[in-house]
């Protein structure tokens, strides 16, 4: 932590590239500023309380990382000072309450579909409501759609040229349990075996991202043991799972199965990164012309370094224009949790985010990452616009289908 | 800092943009040069010019000192508060309020990105010329004040030869406008405008800036020249200069400074002891007549190796690593100090053979980059902060670097201006009697000399230097350091 | 009053400190500067010249103020360089005195005006103080930039004895073309055509002409590509800007003189932005002008500077009366000099400098 804190020469490079930063217009709430908080923290020149409300704001989009040439490692040092603040953080009762909730619901389908039944309930109470608990019942959909199981074992259609599993991932699962099934049918008509183990759950990434140490451990290494051994990948369609899983190596640091941790996180590969190496051997196309934007995940684009898998894969496919739009880079304000942390800010990310996307005149907007497509789903339906947003998987399966 | 001025400010801003909390300003203490740190007593953010008007007039109303702030990106400590000051930050001001691609011209305010003028100018064909390596970041009102350059100044000058016309308010609180639309600028009348830019922020805040703007060249050739030998890339800079060519840009990187570009941006430099960029730039035509006769000279210079950008990836791919280095230092090195002097361009040879020998004489690392073209230094200074009298140590070999550069006819400052860090090296280059009559005009503007005060003049009260020390929980054995 | 021509810095400051007014005559070619001089004492820089300091290799030469601009090109020529701000009265003005009135000629268009091509200078001030300004590299960024005050300055804040330029080489060939347009609207498009596109020019002045408005253009550079660049400029131009004639023109000494042709009891020059130019145009019915360097500065020749003053003022310009027997130099709309009376308080308090 020291390391990454003492690398950062403040030559104010990463500042463009922080949406709070470029929100707020503040110090505090840029990389640079953050650092210097934290470094005050560690030196106790500075309560981490008053540090905390900035660091919370953070959204973890990592877009500071690559835009330092100092090469802070910005992600490490942040998850190691939220996992540090945790142990001794005192929250008020209603933030506490918020937070258990994500907590001990997120990252369970079950408790999440329960919850939501709840919530659809609180929805008419939301007005009584504190705004954390507003924002996080904004998140739901009117209607939770079905459970809709993969089977255990996809067989690959034609040559099998790879096997593969799908880590399930956790909310995703209760509100859009189509992705990993599209996923699955994508793979397999692309030569892929695809199991869905059982057991296997959530991987901890979100409480990673919130600082929730303990647990995510507990939830991690649920999942070791439940993957077949002679798989060639474990395949995300979350983005933060990807991350989240890149940074076990942090998360067990001086724990017991360090080295499963380990061996587990080398096998996990994004979805589109899996594909686009594979290469696509299916790609029917669409019937008419589809004009696309794709929608970067920041824990995809910053966070791993992809910025071509996925576009290469759409481009590929006949008769989808791939349009640019401006700011690609910049957080849409999803970021795990952090619509449901920090509302305000999420909500005006979102905004802009869509405005930039509409510009560019789309027909349908593309992403790899849950987060992303419910954040701007909610953004569009707010401002009354019909734009479908759909996981890449989901185009990649009726491309390769040539269902349209 | 008294309650009135305070509760003043309270009716001028709301809590959010007014920022008096320990933890709201800490981050505010340094600029990019961190040995400095002063903690301001506050720091507002206005939303528009009448902002900070009032602000400027309460602060000459009370005699509170204040200093104006972009992205906090200087590298002489120009941004860094005064304790007991306000610090007013301009980066919120950051619209372009007009953009006249015919006349060549755009109107903006002080907080607008030097390199968003030109994102916006772009698409007309149009570029803002000064192009300092924080471009990415750095803002404009921080240009002004300390006259930024960048690779291209000796064919295009600096920020103040790309200033047409401004309306400032002086420290008095006088709202004063100056200049034109015109390519002359104030054209008829003393040139008000070259001598606001570069006044370090003494004379008060630019609140509306007219730049012009240039046509982009319709094509770039960038040659990277690969040397055995520093002195010898020295040398092929005076061959091209006395070959009548007149690049955009000519930039040597030493061994060290190639090794943390290298690590930063992998840029594929070749592994050399000296690389040497030169880009011409301007229409097709006259541009590949003249790359002929580079490619002559620059084959002629002893270079072991010779690239030439084929596209523009290529191109931006050299200047990245150019760009980077100064930040990609800090993977070299835990502190550094980056000097900034001048020496007439065919003594540049006489100044790396010095530098040399004081590397040796300090037994600290120095990588060298800098703008050949025009003789602008900039040696990266490495030290260990944590090491005893290490910082002493790098800033005497700063000192000498700097008394070099006077001794050889030069100036102790080409872009990075005087600000905090190079006050005490004022005399070694100005009189006492010009030192006394640059004075007496900033009093003549600023008589409480609240504007930026105790910036470019030497004296005043030393500010805190960085000392580093372990960490309490580097202490304690929480955390450690590779 | 007799003129004094002092032989050092020394002179001048005792001169200064001596006399209860001081005004200062480079080789007098701006007459309109000298009319309001009673009871001054005359100071004639005529001494005070000769290249100090000249080396090729560092595209930066130090003179003496009071040379002529003449040979200062002269002996850069012989180096293949030259003054890219191009002093506008090359055959008889003083190198300080070009400074102090800001003349740029038409071939400012490509890299900039006397602003831009100042480094430094040794000042002697309304208290006698001596005393440098600016540095003499290229590049420097110490202490206030006193040297760009100097230009526009009249001489009244201080005496330059000694000026540091920063110099270019220069192309070896010229061409010169003539474009005819018949409203000034399609000359100013063609000028805004210009200045979006990638054509390097050398020069660049819009001129009324019999029967519509002419732009004379010319490009420099190297025999190799010089005829390609002029065959794609024009036909650019033909294309995009619609001329109703195109012209290349022989380079003669007249040509390129924006003055030649201007007759007229004053002579005065203005700063203004192109799009400027159709309004005041209108004002200015009986004066004899020409729009240089893109139509950005106004030359105009009339004999009615008042009516003139008042077009200026009109449009919210001002200008600077070379020559003719005007009340003050500069004419047209007052200036907002708030910053400039500091200057002149710290150095010149006494007003001796007129």
């Amino acid at each position: 932590m020291a390391t990454a804190i003492e690398k950062c020469v403040h030559c104010g490079f990463c500042l463009p590239a922080c949406p709070t930063y470029s929100l707020l217009g503040e110090e505090m709430d840029s990389p640079r500023g953050r650092i210097y908080l934290m470094k005050n923290v560690l030196e106790e020149t500075l309560s981490a309380a008053d540090a905390q409300p900035y660091i919370d704001r953070c959204l973890g989009c990592m877009a500071c990382v690559p835009a330092c040439p100092s090469g802070v490692e910005y992600g490490d040092l942040l998850v190691s000072y939220r996992m540090l603040q945790e142990r001794e953080r005192q929250r008020p009762p209603l933030d506490a309450l918020a937070r258990r909730l994500v907590i001990e619901t997120l990252p369970y389908p079950k408790r999440f579909r329960l919850a939501a039944q709840t919530g659809r309930i609180g929805k008419a109470l939301r007005g009584a409501l504190p705004e954390a608990f507003a924002s996080m019942l904004n998140l739901l959909p009117e209607k939770l759609p079905s459970p809709l199981p993969a089977p255990p074992v996809l067989p690959a259609r034609g040559e099998l040229r790879a096997k593969v599993a799908l880590l399930p991932g956790c909310v995703q699962q209760a509100l859009a349990p189509e992705i990993n099934y599209a996923a699955a049918q994508a793979l397999a008509a692309n030569g892929v075996e695809v199991h869905s183990p059982p057991k296997a759950g959530c991987c901890g990434s979100i409480l990673l991202h919130v600082g929730a140490e303990q647990q995510a451990i507990e939830l991690a290494r649920r999942n070791f043991g439940q993957f077949p051994d002679d798989i060639d990948a474990i395949i995300t369609t979350a983005a933060g799972c990807g991350s989240g899983i890149h940074d076990y190596e942090l998360l067990f640091k001086d724990q017991p199965d360090a080295d499963r941790a380990a061996a587990f996180a080398r096998k996990v590969t994004d979805f589109s990164a899996f594909l686009s190496s594979l290469g696509m051997r299916e790609r029917t196309g669409f019937a008419h012309e589809r004009r696309v934007v794709y929608q970067d995940a920041c824990h995809l684009l910053h966070a791993q370094g992809q910025q071509s898998e996925a576009r290469a894969l759409l481009m590929q496919i006949p008769n989808l224009r791939l349009l640019p739009i401006a700011d690609a880079g910049m957080c849409c304000g999803s970021a795990g949790a952090y619509n449901i942390d920090q509302p305000a800010i999420a909500a005006e990310l979102g905004r802009r985010k869509v405005a930039s996307i509409l510009a560019a005149e789309p027909d349908l907007v593309v992403s790899g990452n849950i987060g992303c497509i419910t954040q701007l789903r909610q953004q569009l339906k707010s401002t009354g616009n019909p734009l479908p947003v759909r996981h890449i998987a989901e185009v990649l399966w009726e491309a390769c289908a040539g269902s349209e | 800092m008294n309650r009135a001025f305070i509760a003043a400010l309270e009716s001028i801003y709301p809590p959010q943009r007014l920022l008096t909390r320990d933890v709201e300003l800490l981050p505010y203490e340094s600029d990019a040069l961190t040995a400095f740190q002063t903690k301001p007593a506050a720091a507002v953010l206005p939303d528009s010019d009448d902002e900070i008007i009032a602000t400027v007039r309460l602060c000459h109303e009370h005699a509170v000192p204040f200093v104006a702030r972009g992205s906090g990106t200087s590298l002489s400590g120009g941004s860094l508060p005064i304790a007991d000051g306000l610090i007013i930050g301009l980066n919120r001001l950051n619209r372009i309020k007009k953009l006249d691609p015919q006349q060549r011209i755009a109107v903006v305010e002080p907080g607008v990105i030097n390199l968003s003028i030109t994102e916006a100018a772009q698409p007309y064909g149009l570029y803002y010329a000064p192009d300092p390596s924080s471009q990415s970041i750095c803002t404009i009102g921080g240009n002004i004040a300390f006259n930024s350059g960048g690779a291209h100044c000796l064919k295009y000058g600096m920020t103040s030869n790309h200033v047409l016309g401004m309306k400032v308010v002086l420290a008095d609180g006088t709202v004063t406008q100056f200049g034109s639309e015109s390519i002359e600028g104030v054209g008829i009348g003393p040139d008000l405008v070259g001598l606001f830019v570069g006044s370090e922020g003494l004379f008060g805040i630019a609140l509306e800036i007219t730049v012009r703007l240039m046509p982009q060249p319709e094509l770039y050739r960038t040659v990277l020249a690969a040397y055995d030998d520093l002195g010898r890339a020295g040398d092929a800079v005076s061959m091209v200069v006395a070959s009548g060519l007149l690049p955009g840009a000519m930039e040597i990187m030493d061994r060290l400074a190639i090794k943390a570009a290298e690590a930063s941006v992998k840029a594929g430099y070749p592994d050399a002891e000296a690389l040497l960029i030169v880009e011409l730039e301007g229409e097709t035509l006259q541009v590949n007549a003249e790359f002929e006769q580079l490619r002559g000279i620059i084959e002629a210079s002893g270079a072991f190796e010779i690239r030439v950008a084929n596209s523009e990836e290529e191109r931006a791919r050299i200047w990245k690593g150019r760009k980077g280095a100064f930040s990609a230092v800090g993977r070299l090195s835990p502190d550094y100090i980056v000097q900034d002097g001048v020496v007439p361009r065919s003594r540049l040879g006489e100044a790396l053979v010095e530098i040399g020998a004081l590397k040796e004489k300090y037994g600290l690392d120095v990588a060298n980059v800098f703008h050949a073209g025009d003789g602008n230094l900039h040696p990266l200074i490495l030290y260990d902060g944590r090491a005893a009298g290490a910082l002493e140590k790098a800033e005497a070999l700063a000192g000498e670097i700097l008394a070099l550069c006077v001794n050889l006819g030069g100036s102790i400052t080409g872009e990075h201006g005087i600000g905090m860090e190079k006050r005490d090296y004022m005399p070694a280059m100005f009189s006492e009697e010009e030192l006394d009559i640059m004075q007496a005009l900033r009093r003549a503007i600023d008589p409480l000399e609240i504007a930026n005060r105790g910036k470019m003049f030497p004296g005043g009260e030393a500010p805190a230097l960085k000392q580093h020390g372990m960490h309490p929980l580097e202490k304690a054995g929480v955390i450690s350091r590779e | 009053m007799t003129a004094r021509a002092p032989g050092s810095i020394a002179e001048i400051q005792s001169l200064v400190q001596n006399s209860d007014r001081v005004h200062v005559v480079g080789k007098g070619s701006k007459t309109a500067l000298h009319n309001q001089t009673d009871g001054a004492a005359i100071v004639d820089l005529s001494g005070m010249s000769g290249i100090l300091e000249y080396q090729p290799s560092e595209y930066t030469v130090t003179v003496g103020a009071g040379g002529l601009v003449r040979d200062l090109e002269a002996a850069l020529k012989q180096h293949g360089q030259y003054l890219p701000c191009d002093p506008l009265l090359p055959g008889a003005a003083s190198i300080g005195g070009t400074v102090a009135c800001n003349l740029a000629g038409p071939r400012r268009f490509r890299y900039g005006g006397v602003r831009d091509f100042i480094l430094g200078a040794q000042l002697v001030d309304g208290m006698g103080r001596a005393f440098r300004v600016g540095g003499k590299v290229v590049k420097n960024a110490a202490g206030f930039d006193l040297s760009k005050f100097l230009v526009g300055s009249l001489g009244r804040y201080a005496i330059m004895t000694e000026l540091t330029f920063k110099v270019f080489p220069d192309a070896p060939c010229f061409r010169s073309l003539r474009f005819n347009y018949e409203r000034l609207d399609d000359a100013l498009s063609a000028i805004f055509f210009i200045n979006q596109s990638a054509y390097e020019l050398d020069a660049l002045d819009l001129i009324p002409a019999a029967d519509g408005w002419s732009l004379l253009a010319r490009l420099a550079g190297f025999q190799e590509s010089l005829p390609q660049r002029v065959e794609r400029f024009a036909a650019g131009m033909e294309r995009d800007t619609a001329p109703s004639d195109i012209a290349t023109l022989a380079e003669s000494p007249n040509l390129w003189d924006p003055l030649a042709e201007l007759s007229g009891e004053f002579l005065v020059k203005a700063a203004l932005a192109p799009k400027q130019i159709p309004a005041f145009d209108r004002m200015i019915a009986g004066a004899r002008r020409r729009y240089g360097v893109g139509g950005n500065i106004a030359w105009l020749a009339t004999d009615d500077v008042e009516a003139l003053a008042a077009a200026l003022r009109n449009c919210g310009l001002r200008g600077l009366c070379l020559r003719g027997a005007v009340h003050s130099a500069v004419i047209g709309a007052p200036a907002d000099d708030a910053l400039a009376q500091r200057v002149k308080q710290v150095l010149d308090p006494e007003h001796k400098l007129v």
